[in-house]
């Protein structure tokens, strides 16, 4: 269980790019989380945290082809694994477990 | 980008930034901000840190704080050597690199011209601000023409001399700084005709109206002129000038003499103002340099004239002094501070790597055992760099506390500057600072560590093992270290006691006039209370009024005030050559006997020497000589004024006088002329009274006097002419009180380097010494064996210290107001100074080795 434990962070990267699908790379990734928390995302956080992910096997990535836009450099497509996807699932539980019958004020 | 992030990795982070850059258009403080949280995330410890690396500074944290005496000294050390450079490095930081403060500075070019004073004339100012900045041609959003003086300044009845700098009216638009109450200048502001404004700083704004905003609308009175306040700029800002603070501001244009300069449409050379620019959105430096310097070509060739500006426009960003003069006098003296600060640092290290190394020795056998076990070098080593970093951390953290501390006693304690409105440090730490700090301590930390890891790495371990005593190079090492600390603040020493010895001498100097029971007052008789008529008229009264005063033995007027600052005139000794600067004063009859500066040849001005009467003038030697050697200069006629197209006047010399000293004590001769004030009126005056109690005391009386005589005459300061000389030697007494604090601390540095070395060969030796004491020595025979050592290292440090001195006093000499920069007092004076010292940094660890028990001594091993 612990080590399979999401910082809050980290939920928020892999929920972007679940929901991102076939579009996920960095530029997107970061204006997702942007876009829907509201707070500044720094592009070495998101790619930190991306490389973390990738290392405990949550996301796989590979590079596409070399883009003009991008002044002739690749992207980094993300894609959910299926041992992500449970982690993003048990993150999910433990936490409706936590505010089940919970009321605030 | 791609340097800082290698590999792929940069490639795809530098693609989504480009990407992104494109459609949100962030601008560079965005782009460089994102590349810095890439850097942020890689050397952030969870990433850097290899598991035992940080290991090993926990590790150095628990053996430091498990000897607080010693991580005590050594962080003292290194925070008094890293407080003292960031002190340095602030007040030189403000002299040369800090931006302007308005937005976008680095957009903010000034205009100079290379090898000249002033960029240009207001006219060819506004010639190119209408051609390099006209909505067409659009290089600059737009230029500004400003020049910084001294001006007499009137609010609510007090007079003061403060700085101002007279602008052109887009001054604030091009700064883009808005005014924090009323309004900065309006283009209306500029016209002829129209009714003078003026705009205070903050601190003026505090200082003389107390924050209230009735100040809007108040009229102050700068030199003969009535302006209206229209406005306070906004806090913090003291103009474009520094290290200069400025505390008004006024069009250009609203200045009498330029309004009259301006006025004469065949006047192309004067005023002269400096030039500062907002570069338009897009336009890179080197593009507008080129087009402003074609069109400054262009402006040259349409408008020709006699006396051209040779030299090519040039283009900076607002950094610092921008004034190349203050530039000029800071350089030298910000490079003599930087090394001497240096230096102390230097020793600062010496002492950490001294007390590392005496530790290196205790714990050998921790290190060998560590070794035997399989720890490898490079292991070891690391462990030493650990302890070195955690150290000059903790010095860091000390000296930026200590140096804040510093800067403020030192801005405190430190002489005046003499100009007016000189900002002498405005201290407060500032990011550079703390780079700078983080980068030295990081630099010393590797300086210290670096022998005594390599030791530490290299354990001879059988005997370490055995735990046997040190072997003798390192001790060797250890020697030289202390050579090197003693010779390098003896250096030091010598230096601040030659520039104090040549302070002194200075003082000594004969001024060529007399200054004792002499003062100054300073005041302004000025239209429209006063004509020139009634001007005379009111100083003749002046005179006869403090003549006729108790305590008074003579009194007198002069335009100038001596060592303070003089005027100059173009003089020729034929109408048609080309005119020459010769340093001038105007002064009434009398006041040769009041300053006591004979009178050589032919006479003195006298009353009869009158607007009427034939113009006359007095030379001084080196006019004389220089213009007519080997004939009689009485009786020759000079023509007098600068402007070759205008005639010139003519005027007889009447008398020659005794050379003085006129700017400040260690000018050279100079060529000087004197004019009666009957013949060349000017209403700001210095009254220069001699008193036969003590001049300072005269002050309050003298004030009365004058203001008894009209109560609305504008009084500026009065001081004694010992006050004025004094400030003349500003710079001298400046680097004394500076090197003498800063020697004084290297010294002190380098003696608890000393007692460090001996206290430990005293402890390495304590076994030697107790069986010598068994076998019958005298303890005072162990006493001088120690003290021997200490003494010997200090006489060897001193040797190389004189020879290095002597190289470097060298330099100094144009400092030193004659003396001698290989001066036998000074340098014998440092050297039994440190010879005392050392005596005292070995004379505690000699005794405590005299008080060994040799019992104990033997049965401690």
């Amino acid at each position: 269980m612990s080590d399979q434990y999401l910082g809050e962070f980290e939920q928020l990267v892999l929920l972007a790019v679940v929901r991102l699908s076939d579009g996920a790379y960095g530029v997107p990734i970061r204006r997702e989380i942007e876009k829907r928390t509201d707070r500044k995302v720094t592009v070495g956080a998101l790619y930190s945290t991306l490389d973390r992910l990738e290392a405990k096997g949550y996301v796989s990535s590979w590079f596409a082809d070399p883009t003009a836009e991008r002044g002739g450099r690749s992207r980094r497509y993300f894609r959910i694994e299926p041992l992500g996807t449970e982690a993003l699932a048990l993150a999910k539980d433990m936490f409706d477990r936590m505010w089940k019958g919970v009321r605030l004020a | 980008m791609r340097r800082l992030v290698p590999g792929r990795e940069g490639e795809i982070i530098a693609g989504d930034l480009r990407e992104e850059f494109e459609t949100r258009g962030g601008g560079r403080f965005w782009y460089w901000r994102e590349v810095l949280s890439c850097l942020a995330v890689r050397l952030s410890p969870h990433r850097l840190t290899a598991p035992d690396l940080r290991q090993d500074l926990h590790y150095a944290v628990r053996v430091l704080r498990r000897n607080p005496g010693y991580t005590l000294t050594a962080m003292v050390c290194l925070a008094l050597g890293i407080g003292v450079n960031s002190t340095v490095f602030t007040m030189v930081d403000e002299l040369f690199w800090e931006p302007l403060q308005v937005p976008q500075s680095d957009r903010v070019m000034v205009i100079g011209r290379s090898g000249e004073e002033s960029t240009c004339s207001y006219r060819d100012y506004q010639e190119l601000e209408r051609r390099v900045a006209a909505p067409g041609g659009r290089l600059f959003s737009g230029l500004l023409a400003y020049d910084n003086v001294p001006i007499s300044l009137d609010v609510e009845g007090t007079s003061q001399i403060v700085m101002g700098e007279a602008v052109s009216a887009n001054f604030a638009d091009i700064l883009q700084l808005p005014a924090q109450a009323g309004r900065w200048f309006r283009p209306e502001d500029e016209q002829p005709g129209s009714d003078p404004v003026a705009v205070l700083s903050d601190g003026a704004w505090t200082r003389r109206f107390g924050r209230s905003m009735s100040a809007i609308g108040k009229r102050v009175r700068i030199e003969t002129q009535w302006y209206r306040v229209v406005g306070i700029a906004p806090p913090g800002f003291l103009g474009v000038s520094p290290p200069h603070a400025m505390e008004i501001w006024i069009p250009l244009t609203s200045q009498p003499y330029a309004k009259e300069l301006l006025a004469n449409p065949g006047e192309r050379e004067r005023p002269r103002v400096l030039v500062i620019g907002r570069l338009a959105d897009g336009t890179g430096m080197r593009t507008a340099e080129a087009a402003l310097q074609s069109v400054d070509a262009q402006i040259r060739r349409e408008f020709p004239r006699d006396t051209a500006s040779t030299g090519a426009l040039t283009l900076a960003v607002t950094a610092g002094a921008s004034m190349p003069a203050v530039r000029e006098v800071a350089t030298p003296i910000s490079i003599m501070l930087l090394s001497v600060t240096g230096i102390v640092l230097l020793i600062a290290c010496v002492n950490v790597a001294n007390l590392l190394l005496s530790r290196s020795a205790v714990r050998r056998r921790e290190m060998a055992v560590r070794q035997a076990l399989g720890a490898s070098r490079w292991r070891l080593v690391r462990q030493t760099l650990a302890e070195g970093i955690v150290l000059a951390a903790g010095g860091v953290a000390l000296g930026l506390f200590f140096g804040l501390g510093a800067s403020r006693l030192l801005a405190r304690s430190l002489p005046a500057l003499p100009h007016v409105g000189m900002v002498v440090l405005d201290l407060n730490v500032n990011w550079r600072e703390a780079i700078f700090a983080a980068v030295a301590g990081l630099a010393s930390a590797v300086l210290f560590t670096l022998s005594p890891a390599i030791e530490h790495s290299r354990p001879d371990l059988t005997s370490s093992l055995k735990g046997e005593g040190a072997g003798g190079r390192r001790l060797r090492q250890r020697d030289v270290y202390v050579i090197v600390q003693v010779a390098l603040s003896l250096t030091l020493l010598i230096v601040a006691t030659l520039l104090v010895r040549a302070m002194q001498h200075a003082q000594g100097l004969d001024p060529g006039f007399a200054m004792d029971h002499r003062l100054a007052a300073r005041i302004y008789v000025s239209e429209p209370e006063y004509t020139e008529e009634s001007g005379k008229l009111f100083l003749a009264r002046l005179l006869d009024t403090v003549r006729a005063a108790p305590g008074v033995r003579s009194a007198t007027l002069s335009y100038t005030t001596p060592l303070s600052f003089s005027d100059s005139v173009c003089t020729s000794t034929t109408p048609d050559v080309r005119p020459r600067r010769a340093s001038s004063d105007v002064v009434v009859p009398g006041y040769f006997d009041t300053m006591a500066i004979p009178i050589l040849h032919g006479r003195q001005f006298a009353p009869t020497d009158q607007p009427g009467s034939p113009p006359v003038l007095i030379v001084n030697q080196t006019f004389a000589a220089r213009n007519w050697p080997n004939e009689d200069p009485l009786g020759k006629t000079l023509w007098l004024g600068c402007d070759t197209k205008e005639p010139r006047t003519m005027a007889q010399v009447v008398g020659v006088a005794r050379d003085a000293k006129y700017e400040s004590l260690d000018e050279a001769p100079r060529k000087f002329i004197y004019r009666p004030l009957a013949q060349s009126w000017v209403g700001f005056v210095a009254v220069i009274v001699e008193t036969s109690g003590a001049p300072a005391e005269f002050t309050a009386p003298l004030r009365a006097l004058l203001h008894r005589l009209d109560s609305d005459l504008r009084v500026y300061e009065i001081e004694t002419l010992e006050q004025y000389a004094s400030q003349s030697l500003w710079k001298v007494r400046w680097q004394a009180t500076l090197l003498a604090v800063f020697g004084g601390l290297a010294m002190l540095l380098a003696a608890v380097g000393l007692y460090g070395v001996v206290a430990y060969s005293v402890a390495q030796r304590t076994r030697e010494i107790g069986v010598r004491l068994a076998m019958g020595a005298q303890r005072t025979d162990v006493l001088w064996m120690v003290l021997a050592r200490g003494l010997g290292l200090t006489a060897v440090g001193i040797g190389a210290g004189l020879v290095l001195s002597a190289g470097v006093t060298r330099l100094l000499a144009t400092l030193l107001y004659g003396i001698s920069p290989l001066d036998p007092v000074a340098f014998g004076v440092a050297s039994l100074g440190w010879m005392a010292v050392a005596m005292l940094a070995s004379y505690v660890p000699a005794r405590r080795a005299m008080k060994v028990d040799p019992v104990v001594a033997l049965r401690w091993e």
